[in-house]
């Protein structure tokens, strides 16, 4: 039994309210573009979900933005801002198809459980240097994780275009990786592969680790109040550090299977700031897992739904990317937003009570 | 009436559901130091903070040489040639000396900018004058606190004070620091004709600098009175005070030869590095409440703070049940058997963007009965668990799912304590258990420790409250400038008797 | 090879992939000077390149360009101010909502304005003019080098003076730094901070409008769909490189720059430009530990001793 909170119950309000005005502005801007809001989002939710490749599609967004909003809400939970998804992503990635590349001796049983080892001790361990740096030596891991994230994209974009870029075409990327390690589509002409079924697994662990577990517990208490989790005799320390890897190695995993789900090699731009994009997913429903495989299906139907609003309607697609902004200025400011609306309605008491 | 330079008349501040403030009146004459003391939560701080147009009065009035006054920000009230030093420093580190007096009351050159050259012949004529020395060129974050101190006290002379409030100014100074102050508080009232006001708890002090002094006590004006006329036990008293008559409580005779924790020449530092806590040895015995009596910040806090692991210790020993602690954290205190209501709750004592039953499980989480084989928490063991705590020590609440941040202090109180109490450990450490707790819930809490002592659990209590210490401890200890000055039942000393070794002159005879 | 690489050339280059660096940078000091870090200074820079082009090609003049530049860079920094100051939200998350609204935005408007996908260029849009200063004509390294440059390029380093002039000289500039560093102390004085914070948030906008605008009409007189490429991340690596300082911050930009530069050049002798590219966001990672470290060895005061 789970009573909803007066607390949940405001921020579902706050949410709804935040989704349902940047929605308006965006319908108006439609309308400034002398197109009608009604055609533009039906053009939108068809487009998301009319069809079975669209379905395909949309939940095939979503994975990787679940899997990365995870990654962020089970750091800033835990009271450590990694914002360097990007990057850890990006490694994993080059390692996956590294692994694909020159552990293609390895049978599929094991192939695919190795590649998913591989990439997340790799995000992790790129994690594990801006945690270590705060928790040591408190510098602010939100600058390093920063620069972390162009490092690795440079970094990897080096590898792929001179000692792994691949001989049979001009694009910057790696070899094809073996058969072994390529993940089956499961709608063709679509990119929905069988990675979801690994991505379901994961958000149900992770849905238990920060829900059900006595470590979610800690890693919740050290983010809400370090002072009190130390005095309960949690060592914060720690505790930030775990969480931090579990972050990372979670976002070299997404870019893990962009390569052996997706691209079957490593691309040069393989993530289109997907970690970015995540993160503002849980940012937007508080780092609830729940919430953000709800937010993420959401933001991923927006993505498919707006290439083809484009094509119907020519309403350009990233309309919906300023809609998702304005969502998630709105729920930054939710807490500012109530406050100014209490102060409000109190003034308004005292001077009625005054006459 | 001429001769009062500030008069403060039926001051009221109320903050949402607290009276800080309760129809104040103080009178300032001109050319007095006058002292205003009481514990902390008093209201001292609130007062000044309206004298200074930092906080605006619910009702009341101000006047300010005869004429009343309205301050709405400080700019107003330095207009009245009020000036503040504030007990944490208002300063900016990285600036220099000079940049920081001058700052938002610059020497300008063509409008908009800083005249250095001006600003610097100024200040050096103004410490002259004042014999206050500061090199204005020194970066202000590497000087030593007590010439950060005097920065402050230039920055409001240079804004042309002529009542000066010091807030606290002796509580992060070392006793050479603190006499320098003096030295130089008296100069500025005899030689330059200036108002000091200060605000401390330190008895001696306000002895020593002081002609008069008014005492505060939750929120209310007690008294004023010349400091000639009194001594630092009527002081104790004033501030202490004694409204509160709670019914003696009943003790269990029990055996307590047993000592469950032994403390041997403890030190332990302060935030600033500064010994705190200077050679202390306790023997905390089975089924006794040993109270340790002291006015506040001189010591006790650090001293909970080394007992419980939160903070590390200079040199010194700790012993449980006769063996020697090695490593000493949060947690192996706990393992040990220590549990801990610390004195301040928000801070430390709960999350408050957290529910109640997860504050209870705080300490739990990793215990059988609320973990699983899969590290997953019982949530059925921990709700129930939080059920019955919330019935057993009569938290307030709709239900357990309730944010903490919704009760009540009293009922926040309650769920630490519920929750330390919830340990059966042998051992209990407990700070200012009933700070900002309404009555009835004080009465219920002192009962609650007394079921504890008489089950036979070593308790450790520290309070800034004289009659909690009276009416819970088997044995006192007073504590002065981190150090033990005296050790009494309760039943063979009086508050009176008691003030004079909290405020270590005891101590100093006998030496 | 290595003169090919080597060159005058490669300081005049230098000189040019700096300048939105510095503007970039300089207003991103003035908000962490003002306490605020702001990581929004990528989509500020995007928008100002936009508003240049919009404004330059409809009204035919480079000013109206600049002029639109700005204009965004006030609204845009106001934006920021709002939620970060008055609505107290996170201003990384501020921070990164700004980049991604710029980078929905101004790729929306490029194809419901200009109707075009990924770049937008035109002999309307009206390039920065190029300053000639005839001295400097008839010494012949000089005039290469710091000649004939757009007028950004002297406006940028006439505000790395100006604003180290108000950060350290200005009463207000000190009032600004106070307002970061300790706004208790700003408060008691009787100056708000808050309004501070805006003041710099918004200098921020404009300098990144600025900067965008540089980008946009300076030389190659185009927008293309996320123009800034990282700089407002460079600019942000310069600033906790320069540690506060702006002249030191914007030698850091130029620093940076010059690592561009070079590896545009590399890159054209077949010699990956990735390494260089890296360098700023290394070598801002390594200082800020030892700025930390510094820090807090600083900051500790003398312990007392026990005495026996």
């Amino acid at each position: 039994m789970k009573l909803v909170t007066k607390e949940r119950k405001e921020y579902l309000i706050s949410l709804s309210l935040s989704i349902i005005i940047s929605l308006l502005m965006g319908g108006v801007i439609m309308l400034i573009n002398g197109k009608s809001p009604i055609v533009g989002y039906g053009a939108l939710l068809d487009g998301a979900f009319g069809s079975k490749f669209k379905i395909a599609n949309t939940l095939a967004k979503t994975a990787p933005l679940v899997m990365t909003g995870l990654a962020t809400a089970i750091a800033f939970n835990s009271g450590i801002s990694n914002i360097g998804g990007e990057g850890q992503l990006y490694l994993g990635a080059f390692a996956a198809a590294l692994s694909g590349i020159y552990l293609s001796f390895l049978p599929k049983s094991i192939s695919i459980i190795a590649v998913i080892l591989i990439a997340g001790i790799v995000g992790g361990l790129y994690a594990f240097i801006p945690g270590i740096l705060k928790v040591k030596f408190k510098v602010n891991e939100v600058v390093t994780t920063i620069m972390f994230n162009t490092i690795a994209i440079l970094f990897t974009s080096y590898l792929v275009n001179n000692p792994f870029a691949t001989s049979d075409s001009k694009m910057s990327g790696t070899d094809i990786i073996a058969s072994s390690f390529q993940l089956d589509k499961l709608v063709s002409l679509t990119t929905l592969n069988s990675s979801i079924y690994y991505v379901a697994l994961i958000v149900i662990l992770m849905y238990y680790l920060m829900n059900k577990t006595s470590n979610g517990y800690e890693f919740k208490m050290v983010g809400q109040n370090g002072l009190f989790a130390k005095y309960g005799g949690v060592k914060s320390g720690k505790t930030m550090m775990i969480a931090m890897v579990i972050s990372g190695a979670i976002c070299g995993i997404t870019g893990a299977f962009e390569v052996i789900g997706v691209h079957y090699r490593f691309l040069e731009k393989i993530s289109p700031e997907l970690a970015f994009d995540g993160m503002l997913v849980a940012l937007v429903v508080k780092n609830n897992p729940i919430g953000i495989v709800a937010m993420g299906l959401f933001f991923a139907a927006m993505k498919t739904g707006s290439i083809y609003m484009e094509t119907a309607t020519g309403i350009p697609s990233e309309l919906v990317k300023v809609i998702q902004a304005v969502i998630i200025l709105f729920i930054a400011g939710e807490n500012g937003f109530k406050s100014i609306y209490i102060n409000w309605k109190l003034n308004r008491e005292s001077i009625k009570e005054e006459n | 009436m001429e001769d009062y330079i500030l008069e403060l008349k039926n001051i009221t501040k109320k903050f949402p559901g607290v009276v800080a403030n309760n129809d104040i009146n103080l009178n300032i004459k001109e050319g007095e130091i006058h002292a205003i003391i009481g514990e902390n939560g008093a209201g001292k701080s609130t007062l000044m903070n309206i004298l200074y147009g930092l906080i605006k009065p619910t009702s009341g009035k101000i006047i300010h040489k005869g004429k009343p006054v309205k301050f709405n920000n400080s700019l107003d009230a330095r207009d009245c040639g009020i000036g503040m030093v504030h007990q944490h420093f208002k300063l900016v580190p990285s600036f220099t000396v000079w940049e920081n007096i001058t700052l938002g009351v610059e020497v300008r050159k063509n409008k908009i900018f800083v005249d250095e050259k001006k600003s610097l012949e100024y200040i050096s004529d103004l410490s002259k004058k004042y014999g206050l020395e500061v090199n204005p060129m020194d970066r202000v974050e590497f000087l030593s606190v007590g010439i950060q101190q005097r920065v402050e006290i230039l920055k409001a002379l240079y804004k042309g004070a002529d009542i000066i409030i010091l807030d606290e100014p002796t509580a992060v100074l070392t006793p050479q620091e603190t006499d320098e102050l003096f030295v130089v508080i008296k100069e500025l009232v005899k030689d330059q004709g200036k108002t000091v006001i200060i605000i401390t708890h330190k008895l001696r002090e306000v002895m020593a600098i002081s002609d008069r002094v008014s005492v505060m006590r939750r929120g209310e004006m007690i008294d004023t009175v010349n400091t000639k006329d009194v001594d630092e036990n009527r002081l104790a008293e004033l501030m202490v005070g004694r409204e509160v008559l709670l019914d003696e409580v009943a003790r269990d005779k029990i055996d307590s030869s047993e000592v469950m924790m032994e403390v041997k020449d403890l030190y332990a530092r302060n935030n600033l590095d500064m010994l705190a806590v200077r050679g202390m040895d306790l023997k905390l015995k089975k089924g006794e409440i040993l109270g340790i009596a002291g006015i506040e910040g001189n010591g006790q806090s650090e001293l909970i703070e080394s007992l419980t692991g939160l903070r590390d210790i200079a040199k010194g020993e700790i012993y449980i049940s006769g063996e020697k602690i090695k490593k000493i954290n949060p947690l192996s205190m706990r393992k040990h058997g220590v549990a801990h209501v610390p004195e301040d709750r928000l801070s430390m004592g709960l999350s408050k963007d957290a529910t109640i039953m997860e504050n209870l499980l705080m300490g739990n989480q990793n215990k059988k009965e609320y973990r699983g084989k899969l590290n997953h928490l019982k949530k059925k063991n921990v709700r129930s668990m939080s059920k019955k705590l919330i019935a057993d020590f009569d938290v307030r609440t709709p239900s357990e799912d309730v944010l903490i941040d919704n009760l009540s202090g009293g009922n926040m109180q309650k769920v630490v304590i519920a929750r330390e109490f919830n340990f059966n450990t042998p051992i209990l450490i407990i700070s200012q258990p009933t700070r900002g707790v309404d009555i009835g819930a004080i009465e219920f809490i002192h009962q609650e420790i007394i079921k504890k002592r008489n089950e036979g659990v070593a308790i450790l209590l520290v309070s800034a409250e004289l009659d909690e210490i009276f009416r819970l401890s088997d044995r006192i200890v007073t504590m002065y400038e981190g150090r033990m000055t005296g050790e009494f039942k309760p039943s063979e000393i009086t508050r009176q008797e008691i003030g004079l070794y909290m405020t270590g002159k005891t101590l100093r005879e006998e030496e | 090879m290595f003169k090919d690489i080597f060159n005058l050339a490669l300081l005049q280059h230098t000189i040019r992939t700096a300048t939105p660096l510095i503007l970039a940078a300089m207003g991103g000091l003035l908000t962490q000077e003002a306490g605020i870090l702001n990581i929004g200074l990528e989509g500020m820079i995007l928008l100002g390149a936009f508003f240049g082009v919009v404004g330059s090609f409809f009204f035919g003049t480079s000013a109206m360009g600049v002029g639109f530049a700005v204009l965004s860079g006030i609204i845009i920094g106001l934006i920021f101010a709002f939620f970060v100051i008055d609505l107290k939200s996170d201003e990384f998350v501020i921070g990164i909502a700004i980049n991604m609204f710029a980078g929905g935005l101004t790729v929306f408007l490029l194809r419901s304005i200009f109707g075009v996908k990924g770049a937008f260029s035109s002999p309307k849009i009206i390039a920065l003019p190029r300053i000639n200063i005839p001295i400097l004509d008839k010494i012949p390294i000089l005039n290469t080098l710091l000649n004939n440059h757009t007028i950004f390029v002297y406006v940028s380093w006439i505000l790395v003076v100006l604003i180290y002039i108000y950060l350290y000289k200005t009463a207000q500039g000190r009032w600004l730094r106070a307002s970061g560093e300790y706004p208790e102390a700003l408060e008691t004085a009787g100056i708000s901070p808050r309004k501070m914070k805006y003041i710099a948030s918004i200098m921020c906008g404009i300098l990144c409008g600025l900067a965008g605008a540089h980008l946009s009409l300076g030389y190659l007189k185009l927008f293309t769909e996320q123009m800034s490429a990282n700089r407002g991340f460079i600019a942000m690596a310069a600033i906790i490189f320069g540690g506060g300082n702006p002249i030191r911050t914007a030698l850091a930009a130029l620093l940076f720059g010059f690592f561009d530069a070079l590896g545009i050049r590399l890159q054209a002798v077949g010699i990956p430009s990735q390494i260089t590219q890296m360098i700023p966001y290394g070598a801002t990672v390594v200082a800020l530990v030892v700025m930390t470290k510094r820090k807090i060895n600083q900051t500790r005061v003398k312990r007392e001793q026990i005495n026996e």
